[in-house]
C-alpha cells in the first residue's frame, strides 16, 4: 500500500542551500525510513533524517537541482506506512545532579518537580532512540511531557562524555565531549561510541533505553575500570 | 622517513579526504577546513590532491626532517624558514635530511597547509585518515600533534618534480572575507528587515572559533521560535541562529544535526573560505539565489581545474 503523491505525511520539497534539499515529514520514523531509502539509491552525497524532516545533499556537478528535487519527491511519495521498529531494551546507569548534572536544579525549577521526583520519573520512563546525530553516537531519545524545558539560551562550549541532557522533553546522550545546548541533568560512565569496534555505535534508532540512578561512588568505580 | 614535530603550535592536525556519507550516524565530514589551499599544497608536493597532510592553525609550527623531502605549503600566508633562511612558499620546497622548517604565524587567514611528497601515513577510521578531534578519530592517534611526535612519510610514487604555483592560482587571503550564501530552511523565521540586514552587515568572528564553527558578533537576530525547533540536519556552511541571537556559522567538523533555526547556507563555491576565518576577522554574506550559486561554482571549478585537476571532488 503506497499512499501516493498526495501523502499528507510528506510536505513539499524545498531548497535549503545551493546543494541541499529539505522535505518535512510527519514523524521521525518516516524520516528515518525516507533517508535510508535515499541513501540506498547511491544518488546522494548525504541523506540525513531529522525529527520531522529529511535533508539530502546532491552533487551539483552530477545532477541539476530540478532532477534531484524530482527524485526526492518520487522517493517520498512512495513511502509505505511503516510500523515503529522494535529494538532491544538497554539499561544505562546515571548519576543525577551535583557536579554530574549541573543543570538538574534549574530543570526542576522550570518543571516544578523536586529533584527526587525528576529522577523517579526519568528512571521509570521507557525512552526510545529517535535518531543518532549531532556528533558520533549522540542519541536523541523520544519526548516525554514531564521534561519539557527549552534548550539553554547559550550553548556550553564543553560538555563531558556520558552527559545526560534534557531539552524539549527529550533526553540526549552525549557519547563524546564537545559543545552542547542541552540542560545537563546527569552523567553515565557507559561508552556509547567505540570507534575501534566493528559496530561502533552502541545505540541505534528504535532501541529502548531505561535509566537507572547510580551513586557517584559507583560511577567513579566504573569510570576507573 | 620521518618528520619530527619540533613545535606543534596552537593546533596542528593531520587532515585528508573528508568522511562522507556518514552524517546520518552523527559522523561529521572533517578533513581540511580549507580544502582548496590543502589541494594547492598537495599539488606543490606532487601528491594526489587529497593526500594526507598537515593543517597548521594561526601561530605556526616547526618540523625537522630525517630524510630529503619535497614540501608544498599553501593557505594562510606566513613566513617559512629553512634552517633560519626564508624560502618562497609558492614553489616546491626541498627539505634536506637534518634540516628544519619553521612555519611562522599566519599574517592573514587562519590555516596553513603543509604537504610532503608521498603524503603522511595516518590512521584510517570510518573511511578516512582525516583527524576529527572531538571523537579522537583518524590522523595521528586522533589527536593534535605535540612536540616530539614523529610522522611517517609514505613513499612517493616515482620522483615528483618541483613546481611553482602560477600567479593566477595564488588565492588572496584577507582579514575580511565575503561568503556567497543562499537562504536556508528557516530563513522565513526572520522578518523582512532582518533578512535584509543579514546580508547587509559586517560580522566579527568571535573568540569561539574552531573547526566545528564560529560565533559571529555584530548584529543579533530574532526568530519567532528560537530554542523550540525540532532537531534537523545541518551541514558545513549552515548559519544557525541560537536563542541569544548571535549567528553561529558551522565549519568542516560541524555536528550533523541541530536545533537552532537555519537562517542561511554558505554556497558550496565559498565553503572552503570558512576555514580561513580567524577570531577578530571580518565576514559578511552575499545573497545568492541557488541557481546563481550553482553557476558561480561551475565557473570556479572550471577555473581551478586547470591547475588542480579533480578539485571538484574536494570542494
Amino acid at each position: 500500500m503506497h499512499p501516493g503523491p498526495d501523502d499528507p505525511r510528506v510536505g513539499p520539497v524545498r531548497r535549503a542551500g545551493d546543494d541541499l534539499l529539505a522535505v518535512a515529514v510527519a514523524d521521525v520514523v518516516l524520516a528515518q525510513a525516507l533517508a535510508a531509502r535515499l541513501r540506498a539509491t547511491g544518488d546522494w552525497l548525504e541523506a540525513v533524517a531529522g525529527m520531522a524532516s529529511v535533508v539530502a545533499q546532491f552533487d551539483p556537478q552530477a545532477v541539476d537541482a530540478g532532477t534531484a528535487a524530482d527524485r526526492l519527491r518520487d522517493a517520498a511519495a512512495g513511502m509505505p506506512a511503516r510500523p515503529r521498529p522494535a529494538g532491544e531494551a538497554i539499561e544505562i546507569s546515571v548519576v543525577y545532579g551535583g557536579e554530574y548534572g549541573p543543570d538538574l536544579a534549574h530543570v526542576c525549577e522550570l518543571t516544578g518537580l523536586s529533584e527526587a521526583a525528576f529522577v523517579a520519573r526519568h528512571t521509570a520512563a521507557v525512552h526510545r532512540v529517535d535518531l543518532l546525530g549531532f556528533t558520533p553516537g549522540f542519541a536523541y531519545l523520544d519526548a516525554h511531557p514531564d521534561f519539557d524545558v527549552p534548550r539553554r539560551a547559550e550553548p556550553r562550549p564543553r560538555v563531558a562524555a556520558g552527559a545526560v541532557g534534557i531539552a524539549n522533553g527529550r533526553t540526549g546522550l552525549y557519547a563524546l565531549p564537545g559543545p552542547g545546548g542541552w540542560h545537563i541533568v546527569g552523567r553515565t560512565p557507559e561508552r556509547l561510541f567505540l570507534p575501534e569496534a566493528r559496530d561502533p555505535f552502541r545505540l541505534a534508532p528504535g532501541v529502548a533505553v531505561r535509566f537507572r540512578a547510580m551513586a557517584p561512588d559507583e560511577f567513579e568505580d566504573r569510570a576507573g575500570q | 622517513m620521518t618528520i619530527r614535530v619540533v613545535k606543534s603550535g596552537v593546533q596542528t592536525t593531520v587532515q585528508a579526504r573528508p568522511r562522507s556519507g556518514l552524517r546520518h550516524l552523527g559522523v561529521p565530514a572533517s578533513g581540511p577546513a580549507d580544502p582548496l589551499s590543502f589541494a594547492l599544497a598537495n599539488r606543490l608536493a606532487g601528491n594526489a590532491l587529497d593526500a594526507a597532510g598537515l593543517e597548521i592553525t594561526l601561530w605556526g609550527a616547526a618540523f625537522a626532517f630525517d630524510t630529503d623531502a619535497l614540501i608544498g605549503i599553501a593557505g594562510a600566508p606566513c613566513e617559512v624558514r629553512r634552517d633560519g633562511r626564508r624560502v618562497d612558499t609558492h614553489a616546491t620546497i626541498l627539505a634536506r635530511a637534518g634540516q628544519q622548517l619553521d612555519i611562522g604565524p599566519a599574517t592573514a587567514g587562519a590555516r596553513t597547509y603543509l604537504a610532503v611528497a608521498g603524503g603522511i601515513a595516518a590512521d584510517t577510521v570510518l573511511g578516512s585518515a582525516a583527524t576529527y578531534l572531538p571523537a579522537e578519530l583518524g590522523g595521528y592517534s586522533g589527536r593534535a600533534l605535540r612536540g616530539g611526535d614523529r610522522l611517517q612519510i609514505c613513499d612517493p610514487p616515482g620522483r615528483p618534480a618541483p613546481v611553482t604555483t602560477p600567479e593566477e592560482f595564488r588565492p588572496p587571503t584577507g582579514r575580511a572575507i565575503a561568503l556567497r550564501a543562499c537562504e536556508s530552511a528557516e530563513s522565513g523565521l526572520l522578518d523582512d528587515e532582518a533578512r535584509h540586514r543579514l546580508f547587509d552587515c559586517n560580522f566579527t568572528v568571535g573568540a569561539r572559533a574552531d573547526r566545528m564553527g564560529l560565533q559571529l558578533d555584530g548584529a543579533r537576530f530574532e526568530t519567532t521560535v528560537a530554542g523550540r525547533l525540532e532537531t534537523a540536519p545541518v551541514f558545513p556552511g549552515t548559519l544557525q541562529c541560537p536563542g541569544d541571537g548571535r549567528p553561529f556559522l558551522l565549519g568542516i567538523d560541524a555536528q550533523t544535526t541541530g536545533g537552532y533555526p537555519r537562517i542561511a547556507q554558505v554556497a558550496r563555491v565559498d565553503r572552503h573560505l570558512i576555514g580561513q576565518l580567524r577570531p577578530g576577522g571580518h565576514v559578511r554574506f552575499l545573497r545568492r539565489s541557488p541557481e546563481a550559486a550553482r553557476q558561480d561554482l561551475d565557473s570556479m571549478l572550471r577555473y581551478w581545474s586547470r591547475w588542480l585537476p579533480g578539485i571538484e571532488a574536494l570542494l
